[in-house]
């Protein structure tokens, strides 16, 4: 007999309803993922930085997850979002010359080893409104649905989807072009 | 083997060393470990009455799956 492994869910609601350890299982799980989101946004120095402040936050917050949810990917990269974005909008702060506080594509692409080697595509997600380079980011790089996407950044599961299919729209000419 | 999308290649990043996990997690600890201390067991009702009581097992599963002990 195999005994399914608890979803994150139910860790999360065990972790809430007095076993606090119980969400250590949930990282462990998914401390990679949450990581990687960081370094491919933000350089690995800062992931390393941000990541405990993840935890912290989503550790805070359990009591508002909704254990229906079995993967908690979303959840946690919609948290490590935000600690992102008040890492940017703090550095901003302390240098008000800099702008795109939240949004700074030019320094993700400097720090992705493989962007030089793919300077079309680059260029081409950089001319993305943000909203859709977010979703198209989520599914391509966090693998996630683009429900899960939508769920991430707290928008209508239609909305993510609408924005994702017109970010795909906007890359394949790109390298249509590129190509002809 | 597929090849990747050309956009999922792109964000490629290698896995992170063990100690920048550990790190955070003991972060994560910290707050656990102060809930612990400050949450009275009897506050919460949600809780079967038999799971109320203090048990061992927290500063068990500490040992076992907590961070490196600093001084080690």
């Amino acid at each position: 007999m195999t005994v399914e492994p608890e979803t994150d869910g139910t860790l999360i609601q065990r972790s809430a309803r007095g076993r606090p350890d119980a969400f250590v299982e949930v990282v462990r799980r998914h401390e990679v993922a949450v990581h990687g989101f960081l370094a491919r946004r933000a350089g690995r120095q800062v992931a390393a930085d941000l990541l405990g402040e993840v935890w912290v936050r989503a550790f805070a917050g359990r009591d508002g997850y909704d254990p229906a949810y079995a993967d908690a990917r979303p959840w946690l990269f919609g948290i490590a979002r935000n600690v992102l974005r008040a890492h940017w909008r703090a550095r901003q702060d302390a240098n008000p010359a800099a702008d795109r506080a939240e949004d700074p594509w030019d320094e993700v692409v400097d720090r992705l080893d493989s962007a030089s080697r793919a300077p079309a595509l680059v260029a081409a997600i950089a001319a993305l409104p943000p909203a859709e380079r977010d979703v198209l980011l989520l599914v391509a790089w966090e693998q996630l649905t683009p429900a899960q996407a939508a769920l991430a950044l707290g928008v209508p599961p239609g909305t993510a989807r609408s924005r994702l299919h017109r970010a795909r729209a906007a890359l394949r000419l790109v390298l249509a072009e590129e190509k002809a | 083997m597929t090849t990747p999308d050309p956009v999922t290649a792109l964000g490629y990043v290698d896995p992170p060393p063990p100690g920048v996990l550990d790190a955070a997690r003991e972060t994560l600890w910290s707050a656990i470990t102060r809930e612990m201390l400050t949450t009275d067991p009897s506050d919460d009702q949600t809780v079967p009455q038999t799971a109320r009581h203090p048990s061992p097992e927290p500063r068990a599963r500490r040992r076992q799956s907590g961070p490196p002990d600093p001084g080690s």
